[in-house]
């Protein structure tokens, strides 16, 4: 049998090769701007779902939206941005996800209590008393990579099991975790998630552990109230952390933030709600499109995930069939592979049913905001977009991501909309921010400007003539943080030969590449590795642009982009 | 407390009120009706109105609007129980702790799962979906119907089906404390863990008794005992209100079982599997326990070996209520063939052996008022075959389930899934077998136990 959790082999040598001193890039000081004031001048501004403006102006100061409309005034001090053809929103809020939150340092969790049955509660996955607003990184990655794409603010959890935590708002920017914080203890964040070799290691396990604390805390809330009003004579209530944090909930003061991402997780929370009574906001919801009547009895709040499943990707060689058709007619297929285009329909119909499910929920009439816990960041957009084509009208999508999530979280007051008075967060695009070709070009988070940087790709051609010979710096960025390497090529006649070096790397590196092939401005090379006596193969696809190349590396089937700038020659 | 427990069982009904069962109105003409309780009646019609049973007869009209199914030459039974199966189930053991009577598999229901259609597709109609047998007090356990079709957890559940629960004697349980270091880790140990369990239960109870009754004097102000799920739930078994349903081999763990359960006012006691029941049949009849066997499958372990073919008919001929069950989404298909079986091997007549796959197993999952026979007012769920069900050329063709047919043989599409992994990777169809050397009551323990050892 195999090893439980052994460590795949694959992803140790990754964090060997490129992970080994973290090489983190520290983010730019950059100097504080001359002022605080800033005008767009000259743009379309959505102000809110359905309320457009053109040729408008909007000036920020101390961090808030000073004014909007046509014909304002700049003021002096005012740092100007030509906002002229660009699309101005309220920055997008997402409904709930860890962006800027630290990971907790593996993975002291997994290994086996003495006592499986009866492990700490921290074991057990059971904290609701933490506090995200600890675990807070302003300088985390995905803070940036989240912002790039138009999000300004986000309702965010501690990692966790079955109970991570309290959420909390924060700002997509700011210097520190306090600072960031727009609101804090927003939610009580669930997940029907077994603790990994400790009780409850089921989610039948979970759910009785759920309805096991719940009525523990509704008693020793009802004592505590009762030894509050008079504590003469009777037995001092104990403290603990883990019931009281409950009691907000039972006061319905808070809400219970549920992860429920399939329809069966759906259900399970909803017996929950129905048997304890809280109040709901059901999240990172995928598989919700049947369950719309349940969804509106149970009158939970809602966040759909941003995370769709791929789309089929073999219509290229459908084309190709196409072409051929004649061909493909003389030869009548067989009751397998009919039998399998049977099968293959019904799995699109299904992604399709993913998709569609926003556009089902607006048909419903069930407002709902979005979520992103398990989205990646670079599928957002495009993933909106599909949602849209499916049916999902493009107000609709800008509530979900602005007036909703903001109604929602209560601060309708302060976000979710392009008015005066409220924090000044906006993303700036260069089309309207559905279109394919949109780019965000700036972003405001809490009157601080963030320019994003929009480069151009350069396109493969294989009658380009570029220079590789020499050092080249490359940058390769992993999940677990940006490594540093050496590549050099020299040229021998027509023949390319070369080596790559890894900083820091405790391997037995230089390594000499094992292939060069350069076509046009395309380079591919590949070389490999051996560790502890097993050898991996690791390729770069680039395009050269002059003294720089972007592509990607390829290690254990996992692909990391890569940048490379060539070293000046001494 | 007592608010509590008033809330909780309030929101069950409401639970079930929402549920929407689909009922049917269907007519089954002219077939051989076999009613099991009163007798097998010829050229016979069984009309099922709303979901019940509503006429058993000849000649009946078929009022406008029903659906009609000529069963002529063909046998109409209650639709076949199944008192131990694990199937629409996406987790069968918390197997972290020696005692978890609080977890429940009604709380991981899979209506999706492809095997509700195939016990359909062998005149299934009711399945006990079991908690493992990986510790000696499992979870609580749910009795579904196969409404196979439906989205919603909730309309799997049998309504008002009563409450259930799984214990472990024997070589499962202890292995598996063995292997982990804990408790219990020998047949005694196990007996142990359960007279603790149930001791600890009782002065639970006694202590929210008396805090219940301290409670009423005016002005009273104390602090309550503190809630326990796990303890509520025992006490829940003690006071009567849940049937035990007991994995178990070996003849003299069965009579501790009946000892234990003795001493603590247990009534409701149902043991799984019992492969020695024949040694201790008389002692099962006087204690008014039941088994659940299976018909001929013995020797995937040690503690299985001493077993034989008329462990059933032994059982049934000492006056022990007996039924045969699957234990499995294969054997679950032919439970009918199961039963036939018995005739071969103690001589049963065709009411006793089809006994054990229909009115037995209710009275076993206390559902006997409501399904198990052809009975007017009795649940529409009727099973149809062709030829005799305890021949060995019968086939089932329709399944019905509270008069909605849920299996037509005639109509039986490629595809009855009803959620689509869009993830998973179509392939060119290929069989698939599965070693059968094994009861499934230790599926998810697997893992534990070689996480335990450190074991490849």
């Amino acid at each position: 049998m195999k090893k439980f959790y052994s460590y795949p082999f694959n992803r140790w040598a990754l964090l060997m090769l490129f992970c080994w001193p973290f090489s983190l890039l520290a983010q730019d000081d950059a100097l504080a701007p001359v002022s605080r004031t800033y005008a767009l001048t000259n743009a379309t501004i959505i102000q809110a779902p359905g309320r457009k403006i053109e040729a408008a102006t909007i000036v920020i100061k101390n961090g808030l939206i000073q004014s909007v409309g046509k014909g304002i005034t700049t003021p002096p001090e005012a740092i100007i941005i030509r906002a002229d053809s660009f699309f101005i929103y309220a920055g997008f809020i997402d409904g709930l996800s860890r962006i800027g939150v630290n990971k907790p340092k593996d993975d002291v969790s997994k290994e086996r209590p003495k006592d499986p049955g009866n492990p700490t509660p921290e074991r057990a996955g059971i904290t609701p008393h933490n506090d995200v607003r600890t675990v807070l990184n302003p300088t985390e990655k995905s803070l940036e990579e989240m912002r790039g794409i138009g999000f300004t603010t986000a309702h965010v959890v501690p990692y966790g099991g079955m109970l991570p935590g309290n959420g909390s708002i924060i700002l997509l920017g700011g210097t520190s975790a306090d600072a960031m914080i727009v609101s804090h203890k927003n939610s009580f964040y669930s997940e029907l998630t077994p603790a990994e070799r400790a009780y409850p290691t089921t989610v039948m396990g979970v759910m009785a552990k759920y309805r096991d604390l719940y009525r523990q805390a509704t008693l020793t809330k009802n004592y505590q109230s009762l030894y509050a009003s008079n504590r003469a004579g009777i037995e001092r209530p104990s403290s603990d952390r883990i019931l009281e944090s409950f009691y907000p909930v039972i006061d319905k003061r808070q809400t219970v933030f549920f992860k429920a991402e399939k329809v069966l997780e759906l259900q399970r929370v909803l017996t929950l709600q129905k048997e304890l009574g809280f109040t709901l906001t059901l999240i990172e919801v995928k598989e919700g499109w049947d369950m719309i009547p349940k969804v509106k009895a149970s009158n939970a709040q809602i966040f759909l995930s941003l995370d769709l499943p791929e789309e089929k990707k073999d219509e290229k060689k459908t084309d190709e069939k196409k072409a051929d058709s004649v061909k493909q007619a003389e030869k009548p297929k067989s009751a397998a592979e009919l039998e399998k285009e049977v099968l293959e329909k019904r799995r699109t119909d299904f992604i399709a049913k993913y998709v569609g499910q926003a556009s089902a929920y607006q048909k419903a009439g069930v407002k709902f905001g979005f979520s992103t816990l398990t989205a990646k960041s670079k599928d957002i957009p495009a993933n909106l977009r599909r949602m849209i084509k499916a049916g999902l009208t493009e107000d609709a999508a800008l509530a979900s991501l602005t007036t909703t999530p903001a109604e929602i979280f209560g601060l309708s007051d302060r976000l979710g909309t392009v008015d005066n008075g409220k924090i000044a967060n906006l993303v700036i695009s260069d089309k309207p921010y559905f279109n394919e070709k949109a780019k965000v070009r700036y972003v405001f988070v809490d009157g601080v400007l963030y320019k994003q940087e929009v480069s151009e790709v350069k396109k493969a051609d294989a009658n380009a003539k570029v220079e590789i010979e020499g050092s080249w710096s490359v940058t390769t960025v992993t999940p677990q943080g940006t490594a540093q390497s050496t590549l050099t090529i020299k040229k021998e006649g027509t023949v390319y030969s070369g080596e790559i070096k890894i900083t820091g790397s405790p391997l037995p590196l230089p390594e000499k590449l094992t292939s060069i092939a350069l076509e046009g401005n395309v380079l591919k090379i590949a070389y490999s590795i051996s560790i502890d006596g097993k050898s991996m193969d690791v390729k770069m696809d680039v395009i050269i642009d002059g003294i720089t190349f972007k592509g990607n590396t390829t290690v254990a089937s996992e692909t990391f982009p890569v940048e490379g700038k060539k070293d000046p020659k001494f | 407390m007592k608010k509590l427990i008033i809330l909780f069982i309030v929101f069950i009904s409401f639970n079930q009120a929402q549920a929407q069962v689909q009922h049917g109105n269907v007519l089954i003409k002219n077939g051989t009706v076999i009613t099991i309780t009163k007798g097998t009646l010829e050229n016979t019609d069984v009309l099922v109105k709303d979901g019940k049973i509503s006429q058993i007869g000849k000649n009946i009209a078929a009022p406008t609007g029903y659906t009609v199914i000529d069963a002529t030459n063909k046998f109409v039974m209650p639709g076949i129980i199944d008192a131990h199966s694990h199937i629409a189930l996406t987790a069968i053991n918390e197997y972290s702790n020696a005692i978890t009577p609080e977890v429940w598999t009604g709380d991981e229901l899979n209506p999706f799962d492809i095997s509700i259609y195939r016990a359909l597709a062998g005149g299934v109609t009711v399945s006990h979906a079991l908690h493992g047998s990986g510790n000696a007090i499992g979870g609580q356990s749910e009795t579904i119907k196969h409404r196979y079709g439906t989205l919603d957890m909730d309309v799997l559940r049998m309504e008002n089906a009563p409450r259930t629960i799984k214990f472990a004697l024997g070589e499962n349980p202890t292995t598996h404390g063995r292997n982990s270091g804990l408790q219990p880790q020998t047949r005694m140990g196990v007996e142990f863990v359960i007279r603790e369990a149930f001791s600890e239960a009782r002065q639970y109870m006694e202590t929210w008794d008396k805090y219940n009754k301290e409670k009423l004097v005016k002005g009273f102000r104390g602090a309550p005992p503190t809630y326990s799920l796990r303890l509520e739930t025992l006490a829940d078994i003690l006071k009567g209100n849940i049937i035990l349903h007991c994995h178990s081999y070996r003849a003299d763990e069965i009579n501790m079982l009946l000892k234990v359960c003795k001493e603590f006012g247990v009534k409701r006691l149902v043991f799984q599997h019992v492969n020695e029941g024949f040694k201790v049949a008389p002692e099962l009849a006087a204690a008014g326990a039941m088994a659940s066997v299976f018909s001929d499958w013995w020797a995937y372990k040690l503690e299985v070996y001493y077993s034989t073919a008329y462990n059933a008919a032994i059982l049934t001929r000492n006056g022990v209520v007996t039924s045969i069950n699957s234990d499995s989404g294969e054997l679950i298909r032919h439970l009918f063939h199961e039963a036939a079986k018995t005739q071969k091997y103690g001589g049963l007549s065709d009411d006793e052996a089809l006994s054990l796959i229909t009115i037995n197993p209710a009275k076993q999952l206390g559902i006997e008022n409501r399904v198990g026979s052809l009975e007017v007012g009795k649940d529409g769920d009727i099973a149809i075959f062709q030829k005799h069900p305890l021949s060995i050329y019968a086939i089932p063709m329709i399944t019905i389930v509270d008069g909605v047919v849920r299996f037509d043989r005639e109509k039986d599409p490629d595809d009855m899934r009803i959620y689509v992994d869009p993830k998973q990777v179509v392939d060119i169809p290929t069989i698939q077998s599965h070693d059968h050397d094994h009861d499934n009551c230790l599926r998810g323990t697997e893992m534990f136990t070689n996480k335990m050892l450190g074991l490849n």
